[in-house]
């Protein structure tokens, strides 16, 4: 079956983005498919490139990173709420004329429409909340 | 039928309150995070539970050292994912 995941939680503001990450491992490893997993309103911070948690703690990004290579996922960031909140790309931070870019590498920047896409392509959408 | 996922404490938010508020016939309800507190042994929230298909995810409840009531069934991962395609659609509450 195919599945889109909608990621509201920030990491360490809530569990919602670690609940997520759980949930996608178990769908791929009992052979669905992951279509997209859309990251939305604070959702956005977990494709930050400079997050460095300390070495103890869970490494939300690192694992969404290698969980995005081992299956080849499209994790899409919000572009709305990702300029807001100060999360940008090359070509963004280039066009808004700011000083630095932090996407992720294995994150896209998007338009809403790539929600409203997946939920007519998949036959289930899980929400991850805040 | 519904499948309905309420990840907020019963005691700090009204989500699942407003969960069992449309929560109808043939539907079922997923606890994960600090909704697990719902289905601690003892809780007065167990009552609102009677009737319904009541679901607990055991590493979240493990987290958290709740001892989930009998009538509350403890799931792992796999077996919400397959909830996840027994109903649709899939409504989350978490405010």
């Amino acid at each position: 079956m195919k599945f889109t995941l909608v990621v509201y939680g920030a990491p360490h503001a809530s569990e919602g983005a670690a609940s997520a990450l759980r949930f996608a491992r178990a769908l791929l490893e009992a052979g669905h498919s992951l279509y997209r997993v859309f990251f939305y309103g604070d959702g956005v911070h977990n494709g930050s490139a400079l997050a460095a948690p300390p070495q103890d703690e869970q490494d939300l990004l690192g694992q969404w990173q290698r969980l995005q290579q081992a299956h080849n996922l499209d994790l899409v960031v919000c572009i709305a709420a990702a300029q807001r909140r100060g999360l940008l790309s090359e070509s963004e931070a280039s066009r808004l004329e700011k000083s630095a870019a932090n996407l992720a590498t294995g994150f896209t920047l998007a338009g809403l429409g790539q929600l409203a896409e997946a939920a007519a392509v998949c036959e289930r959408v899980v929400t991850f909340g805040g | 039928m519904t499948l309905h996922i309420v990840s907020k404490s019963p005691y700090s938010s009204s989500a699942l309150a407003d969960c069992l508020r449309t929560c109808g016939n043939g539907d079922a309800i997923v606890l994960i995070e600090d909704g697990v507190y719902a289905a601690q042994t003892g809780s007065e929230k167990l009552q609102d539970f009677a009737g319904k298909a009541v679901f607990c995810l055991r590493a979240d409840a493990e987290a958290r050292g709740v001892a989930v009531t009998a009538t509350v069934d403890e799931i792992d991962e796999a077996r919400w994912v397959a909830l996840c395609t027994e109903y649709r659609p899939i409504v989350s509450w978490f405010k």
